[in-house]
Formats: C-alpha cells, structure tokens, sequence
C-alpha cells in the first residue's frame, strides 16, 4: 500500500471527513420517507454520495499516480485568518477606524514585501475611503468609534 | 412587436439617471478589475453584493452585469499591452495580441478587439431579447420533477466543462449541495447542521462564503505566486484599425460571435470556455493559418468577440430558469436573493422592468466600453503598476466590511474566515472551488424540487423516468459523464483545457 497520487488522497480525506460530520449530524433528523420527506433525508442522501466520492478518490490514489501535494503556506493563511477574526471580534466594540487598521497592518505584514511606512499609508487611505463611501454615502451602521 | 415594445421598457428603466450612472460605474469598475491581475469579475461582484443590498434591485444588477462584461474589455487591454491577462478568458489573446503590440501595431489590435466585443454584445444582447421570453414560457411549464432533472444536468454539465479532475468536481458540487442546506429547513422548521450555533440558524451566508473562497483564498494563493515585474511597450500606434483589418476581421468576429453566444448558454460556459473555443476554431478555418501566433489580427478578434458574447449569453439560463452556469452567474442568482426576488421564469413576467432594464443596460454598457475605453487605454495601462502587496490588503478590507455589513453580525466574518481556509487548502489540492458555488446555490431548491416530485408522485422515484422531459435531462446528463469516462476523450479535453 503507497499512496500514488496525495492530492487526491487528501482530497478524498476532506470529502470523506466532511461527510462523517454531515452524516453524523443528520442522523438526529427525521428521516421521514421518499413520499414525505424529512429534514434528514436529502442531506443523508447527499452525505452518503459525498462518502462514496471520497472513498473512490482514495482508492483511486492508491492505484493510479499523480502529483504531490505543494507545501502549504501556514504563515500567510493562519495570520490573514486570524486578522479577519480579529476584525469581527473589533468592530462592536471599538468601532470601524480601530479595527480597519488593525486588519490593514496584520494583512500587509504578512506580504513578501512589507514597508512600514507604506502600510501606514495605505491604512489611512482605506479608512478615509470606507468611512466616507460605506458609513456617510451608503449610510451603513457601522460605529466610527469606541462605543463607551 | 413584443420585443421592441419590451425592449422600449427595458430603455426607459436604463436610461434614468441613476441607472445610467450605475450602469457607468459597473463598466468602469469591469475595466478596472478586468485590467488588474489577480482580482476577477467573481471577487469584485462577491465584494460588491453588501453594498448592492442598499440599491433597488434594478440599479443592483445593472451594475454587477456591468462589471462582467466590462472585465472582458478590461482583461484585453493588458494581454495585448504587456502580455498579461487580466482575465482568464483573456489568455488566448496574449498570443497574438502581444505579438500584434511588438510589431507596433498594438493599437489596431485594441482597436479590432473593441470593435469586435461590441459587435458581439449587440449581437449577444439581440439574442437574449429573442430567446429570453419563449425560454421563460417553457420554463414555466416545467413541474417540479423537470427542474429537479434540470438542475442535475445543468451541474452535471457544469462540472463536465470545469477543469481537473472529475471525480474531484462532483464531490465539490456535492459538498455545495449540502452546505447550501444548512439552516432552518423550511418544511419542518427543523435546524440542521447548526453545531449549537445561533449565527447559522439562516444558513450559511452565501456572501461570505463566496467572499472567502474566491476574495480570501485567492490572496493567500496569490501571495505565495512570484510577482514578475513586466515591460510596458512605448507606443499604442494607431488605434483605429484600417479598413483592411475590418474586412479580414469580419469572419472572425462573426464566427466568435456565434460560437461565442452558444458556448454562454451552456452550462459551465461563459467567457472563459468561449474565448478557447474561438482561437481554437479560427485556426482551422481561417485561410493561411501559419500567421497565427506571429501577429494575426484575426488571432485578437474571434476570441475577444467570443468571450464578450459568452459573458452576455450566460445570462440566458440565469435569467429564464434561476440556473447558474458559472460562478458569477450564481453571484448575480445571490443578488437577486438578496432583494428578496426568486430567480426563475417568473422574474420575466413578475418583474419586466428588472429584466428588460437589465438587458437594454448591457447594450448601453457596451457602447460605453467603446467610447470610453480606447481613450482611457493610457491610464489603464498605468494602473497595472500598483504592486499587489498594496491591491491585496484592500480586497481583504472591501472583504471583511462587506461581510460585516450584510446582516450587521460578527459571526458572518468568523464564517468567513473559516471558509478562507478551506477554500485555501481546496485550491492547494485542485479541488475547483466553481462546482461548490453552483452547488451551493441549488442545494435548497434542489431539495424542494426532490421534495415535492416525490410527494406528487407518492414515493416513486420512477417519476424522473417518466416525464419526457425529465427523462431527456437525465439521460444527457448520464451521457455527458459516460462520454467523460472514455479515456480518449477525456485527454482530449485535458488538452483542450490546457492550452
């Protein structure tokens, strides 16, 4: 047993894993029958589809060859993530100028080519820009501000 | 004569101020985002759907159609100028566009492909006028069981077309389908699939998640790609083609327009397969073949014309049966949704200021393009010099706001975020992430049609096989994947694919 093609193994490990959650999930729901469904039916159905694809795919791996996974780039992604909830967890409490710029920084640090003063720049102008089209021009609910 | 009286309506709605100036703004924005690698039609339209909430629904698709179309003029621009696509549908016009600019004749080959793109979105638009109304009336006709053999076919098409693996294809669509299904089901009032979460009682927002995969992820993946800094060649040349140019283009244009417009139709079509297609044709008919690749202006006209009218005509399926044939289409299916507009026939009868206006703003658009373009092609060209690092912290900015503002809630950014990293790691293993918004858009009405088909029929799942209809949806359907799993052709398609 080798794995041939890792693409589409982990591929079909996603789909596979997906699949349990759902199937997992919907085993709470009434399944009802074709005639009258219920709300488990169709997402069972499609669960099970899923599996099987899943399956197929890391079966296949086994068999037929194909091209290795390229290296996953953790850095950029956790941090551009993270900085994404951060705008959530901000925007409530301290308002749209506070968290726009903590999201403009955290992203553009993450860059190949970060320049401090660049950034601050380009920080300011975004923030000038949304406060003036999103919260004056389209008139969007959004706190400037820290809210006491 | 209904057209014109219908096409009269659809003038009167374009041509008020307001939705001239958005029709206006969604070209320029189009030409814009279409100029700039690294940003597609799909993101931008994905950016824009928050902020088209807070238009009516009419002045609200005026402007995203404007950016779909108005990208495919854009992304010329630059595969011509500095042998960049703007656009994936743009890249068979490097070959012969770039060559064209190197010999000096760039301004011809901006101009013929302006022309031709024009020439195209008439056409195209004519033919939505014409095809539209008799389409819808069939449509209507249809009962829950032909839809749901519909929606099959069309998703099974879709993923014909998409590129990669097969098998990886269908199991995306699948897990569209069932993402698209979480929420509160609308039979049982049932909460499916909310792991305890209050945020996911409406399901998933269908804004954020297209956002994450096709916004977010992209960045990532894109940040990881070297950024090669390119030469912008000196002079344009004259950017009036000569008669000469007109009278060997004519074919071409012709031909793309053609190929182009049914190629938009089908499902998985649009711009991008169109302009392939056209290259691809044009070099097996045109007569003395050996100049393409070295420079033919035929080489920039059949695919800039096929690739215009492959944008306009996928708005055919989208508007007459509310199926999405590529991932903008399902992005202009959530606009429509937003406003609270079921997509479907009935929008044609219930709604014909949206859908005449819509069409007759296309047209208008196009003459726009042409005027505006060819004396802005300058300051377009400037524009490419923003480096990425300073495009690619707004469009996760436009990003987070836009998820933000749709239902005022946090956890639509969380949901976002999560779905950055799938869509990252879907890219990483070449799961297409097209197939999952398409799915993800017809999970629900998927499951009503299923539903109800078998509620009719008391259970019998023969029904599919039954009704004439249906059975012809299921059976292309089965054969588009029975022709799929001949090896022969399946590296054909790989080929042509490839290019």
């Amino acid at each position: 047993m080798r794995i041939r093609a890792p693409k589409d193994f982990w591929s079909g490990v996603m789909f596979c894993a997906f699949a349990a959650v759902a199937l997992f999930a919907a085993c709470g729901y009434s399944m009802g029958s074709a005639g009258r469904m219920g709300p488990g039916y169709f997402p069972l159905l499609l669960a099970s589809l899923l599996g099987a694809l899943g399956a197929a795919l890391m079966g296949r791996s086994i068999l037929v060859g194909g091209e290795p996974v390229a290296r996953l780039q953790v850095l950029p992604l956790a941090v551009i993530a993270t900085a994404i909830c951060l705008f959530g967890l901000l925007i409530e409490p301290l308002g749209l100028i506070v968290s726009l710029a903590v999201l403009t920084v955290m992203s553009a640090w993450v860059g190949a080519q970060f320049r401090l003063a660049e950034t601050v720049a380009l920080a300011a102008a975004l923030i000038l820009f949304c406060v003036g089209v999103f919260v004056y021009a389209l008139g969007l609910p959004l706190n400037l501000w820290p809210s006491m | 004569m209904d057209v014109i009286s219908n096409l009269g309506l659809g003038f009167s709605v374009a041509l008020t101020i307001q939705n001239i100036t958005y029709c206006l703004i969604g070209a320029l924005l189009g030409t814009l985002i279409g100029v700039l690698p690294g940003i597609g039609p799909v993101t931008t339209v994905a950016m824009l759907l928050p902020i088209s909430f807070t238009l009516p629904p009419e002045s609200a698709m005026i402007l995203l159609a404007g950016i779909y179309y108005g990208a495919q003029y854009g992304g010329s621009t630059t595969a011509i100028l500095v042998n960049i696509p703007g656009e994936a549908s743009s890249v068979v016009t490097t070959i012969d566009g770039h060559a064209m600019a190197r010999q000096g004749r760039a301004g011809p080959a901006l101009g013929i492909a302006a022309l031709g793109s024009f020439f195209a979105g008439c056409a195209a638009t004519l033919l939505i006028a014409l095809a539209a109304p008799p389409l819808a009336t069939i449509a209507l006709q249809f009962g829950p069981a032909e839809y749901f053999s519909l929606m099959v076919c069309g998703l099974i098409a879709a993923v014909v077309l998409a590129r990669g693996s097969l098998l990886k294809a269908i199991a995306m669509v699948v897990l569209g389908l069932l993402l698209g299904l979480v929420g509160t089901d609308v039979n049982s009032g049932a909460r499916r699939f909310n792991f305890g979460m209050t945020g996911l009682a409406d399901g998933i927002e269908f804004v954020a998640i297209s956002m994450a995969i096709y916004g977010i992820a992209e960045v990532v993946y894109n940040l990881e790609q070297k950024q090669a800094a390119k030469m912008v060649t000196g002079a344009l040349g004259r950017v009036w083609p000569s008669f000469a140019d007109v009278k060997q283009c004519a074919g071409s244009i012709l031909r793309g327009t053609g190929l182009g417009a049914i190629l938009g139709v089908l499902p998985g079509g649009g711009a991008l397969l169109a302009s392939f297609a056209a290259y691809t044709v044009e070099k097996k008919v045109a007569s003395a073949p050996r100049q393409f690749g070295s420079g033919d202006i035929r080489g920039v006209a059949a695919p800039e014309s096929a690739n215009n009218a492959g944008a306009q005509t996928s708005f055919i399926p989208m508007l007459t049966l509310g199926i999405p044939g590529n991932p903008t289409m399902a992005m202009m299916i959530g606009a429509l949704m937003i406003h609270g507009i079921a997509p479907g026939p009935r929008v044609m009868t219930d709604r014909p200021g949206l859908f005449w206006g819509l069409i007759a703003s296309m047209w208008l658009g196009n003459l726009m393009l042409v005027v505006l373009n060819l004396p802005l092609v300058g300051i377009w060209v400037r524009l490419l010099r923003v480096p990425y690092r300073l495009l690619y912290p707004v469009i996760i900015v436009f990003c987070c706001i836009g998820a933000y503002t749709i239902n005022n809630k946090a956890f639509d950014v969380f949901v976002m975020s999560f779905f950055a990293i799938f869509g990252y790691v879907a890219l990483k293993l070449e799961c297409e992430p097209a197939p999952l918004i398409l799915g993800f858009v017809l999970g629900p009405m998927m499951e009503e049609n299923l539903r109800r088909a078998l509620l009719i029929s008391r259970g019998d799942p023969m029904v599919f096989l039954q009704e004439p209809i249906s059975l012809a949806f299921l059976v292309l359907a089965a054969g588009l994947l029975v022709v799929m799993a001949v090896p022969a052709i399946r590296i054909r398609r790989e080929e042509a694919l490839k290019e």
